[in-house]
């Protein structure tokens, strides 16, 4: 578009002067740029509109939701709020979400580094085998795996405690932060680990003094992600932590959507709580959930 | 292995044998939650997929490929199977365009990208529950949006109960579903963009290329390494899909939304058929596994 105003392209338009080309060419590219923002707006606001109706529904009362059902409430009712939060047990299911996803993130990245880091930075007989063990599980879905699973967290007693959840969302997390921290930590300089051994460190300490800081934005970006899987997860706990007292938000919500199904400011306000940390999480580390969904993606 | 030379035949130097010792402790946690946790259930599924099992019952009775067979001739798996082969093509083919254009659009120079990107992969973040509330919402056959937007164009006869008319209740989950996830192909996109040589694209301007045959011919061979991971990654999705069906719709109305996840999940934990129902998840299983293997395929071919 920039070089159309050349000898060749006066001549092609004929009888019409320079400047009217110059003319047509800058309406075109108005026009041009008019339709981009116009797409790109429409979908902004396709992205946006469904979350304001949450927001704005869970602050009406039920007859402001049927008399104007999509504009902003005209009287805010933030009892709503509170009413899902003790009546609706919403405190308790945010408390049992905290209560699983602290420990998976932990041991996800804890776990995870360390084999990340031996598979990546300590050769030894059987670590190609191990690590295509592990790449195998980024193949196979959890619904694979989540009949016997079921089985075997009842005989082991987990089933009815937090354990049910906590403990295999760990196994379901290994891959791919294996492969992720693997990935990073082969990209480290490898003279850092060999110059703390001449110092003396031993195999675990150039990991836990030298490498794993170095890691950061990696462990970072897992942090983020495994705390949206954890927070977000459906499937397993639908199957494994079906118990009242121990159901984290997400289930939560789904019981109380299906039990009060008329009552829509209280499930709005439900569907708000589950949403706003996972938002605010995502608005703040923004840059970590993209490098984290983006790795492996682009080379 | 290193350059520290094996002392004698078999026999490593000390400090070989340190590391190798010292590899398996790092690796071994992980591995034993893995094992115990994953690898395990795995066998048992394919086990627990020849036997037929009430999940109570002291004996599992194994009966070889029984449960197999009963699936070739189970009509209802083969509708699910179909809507999951609709869901996987609309679901694929839809978001991939969206996120294309979107990311064409921006590359080829808009401002406020970091904003832009912010918004689109917002649904992305959100629980299949909420969105699923959300899209109940949206498809409610009095407040709903589509139906109060249809009624304020005048097309009222257009207006119904989306998600309870088997005609459009499938496709009403996919819209679900297209709008949850085009964000995330947008910034997958986005980031392959950024290895695209924009000197190409200049070079083709300068041949005269209008700016679709750029778009075919330059930029999108560029992208085909992400298009591919994408394609797979929303394939094994789409093969998968459970939550958002679950709960808006439960596979219903009757069966017209059924796909083979709901399928497997009512087999296995609402009829206490464990054996079929972990029959139906190995064919999950070997669907998923099939895509990635095409995928690994074609990557080893694109690297070459």
């Amino acid at each position: 578009m920039q070089n159309t105003s050349t000898v060749q392209e006066w001549s092609r338009m004929g009888a019409r002067g320079p400047r009217q080309s110059a003319v047509r060419d800058r309406l075109l590219r108005y026009i041009g740029s008019l339709l981009r923002y116009a797409i790109l707006i429409f979908f902004t606001l396709v992205c946006i509109t469904p979350l304001f109706w949450v927001i704005a529904s869970s602050l009406k009362t039920t007859g402001q939701i049927a008399a104007n059902p999509l504009g902003f409430p005209t009287e805010i009712r933030w009892d709503n709020y509170i009413e899902a939060w003790t009546v609706g047990r919403f405190g308790k299911y945010f408390k049992n979400s905290v209560i699983v996803s602290i420990p998976i993130v932990t041991f996800v990245i804890l776990l995870a580094s360390l084999a990340g880091y031996g598979l990546a930075r300590l050769r030894f007989h059987g670590s190609n085998f191990v690590f295509v063990l592990f790449l195998l599980g980024l193949m196979v879905p959890f619904q694979s795996i989540m009949i016997p699973l079921f089985y075997i967290l009842k005989d082991i007693r987990f089933l009815g405690t937090y354990w049910a959840m906590i403990v295999p969302s760990i196994a379901l997390g290994m891959p791919f932060s294996i492969f992720f921290m693997r990935a990073y930590f082969s990209g480290l300089p490898q003279e850092l680990g060999d110059a703390a051994e001449i110092d003396g460190c031993n195999e675990f300490s150039v990991y836990w003094r030298v490498m794993l800081p170095l890691a950061g934005p990696a462990v970072s970006a897992l942090v983020v992600l495994q705390f949206m899987g954890a927070w977000n997860a459906f499937l397993l706990p639908l199957i494994y932590m079906q118990k009242e007292e121990i159901r984290p938000l997400v289930l939560g919500l789904m019981f109380f959507r299906s039990r009060y199904t008329q009552n829509y400011p209280l499930t709005m306000a439900g569907a708000a709580i589950v949403m706003v940390p996972i938002v605010i999480v995502y608005l703040v580390f923004q840059r970590r959930f993209v490098q984290g969904l983006t790795a492996g993606a682009v080379k | 292995m290193t350059a520290a030379a094996p002392v004698r035949r078999g026999q490593l130097s000390p400090r070989a044998k340190r590391k190798a010792l010292a590899g398996w402790a790092f690796v071994v946690p992980a591995l034993l939650i893995y094992a115990f946790f994953f690898v395990q259930p795995f066998f048992y599924s394919i086990y627990y997929s020849l036997t037929d099992w009430n999940g109570a019952d002291p004996v599992k009775q194994f009966v070889g490929l029984g449960n197999y067979i009963k699936l070739a001739g189970d009509s209802l798996l083969w509708q699910a199977l179909g809507h999951n082969l609709i869901w996987v093509i609309i679901g694929t083919v839809s978001p991939i365009a969206i996120g294309l254009l979107l990311g064409v659009l921006i590359w080829t120079g808009a401002l406020g990208r970091v904003l832009f990107r912010t918004i689109y992969f917002l649904p992305v973040v959100l629980s299949e529950v909420v969105i699923a509330i959300i899209w109940n919402w949206i498809y409610h056959p009095l407040f709903g949006a589509v139906n109060q937007i249809l009624r304020g164009i005048g097309l009222d006869h257009l207006a119904r109960g989306w998600l309870g008319d088997p005609q459009t209740a499938l496709l009403a989950l996919l819209m679900t579903a297209i709008w949850s996830y085009y964000g995330f192909c947008f910034v997958i996109i986005m980031a392959g963009l950024q290895n695209v040589d924009i000197s190409l694209v200049e070079a083709a301007t300068i041949d005269g290329a209008n700016g679709w045959q750029r778009f075919i011919h330059v930029i999108v061979p560029q992208l085909s390494h992400v298009l591919t991971m994408i394609t797979a990654f929303t394939l094994i999705g789409g093969f998968n899909v459970f939550g958002i069906v679950f709960v808006m719709t439960q596979g219903g109305p009757g069966t017209a939304t059924q796909v083979i996840a709901t399928y497997t999940y009512r087999k296995a934990f609402q009829e206490s058929q464990v054996g079929y129902g972990a029959a139906l998840s190995m064919v999950m299983t070997l669907l998923s596994l099939a895509t990635s293997y095409i995928f690994i395929r074609l990557r080893e071919r694109q690297e070459q």
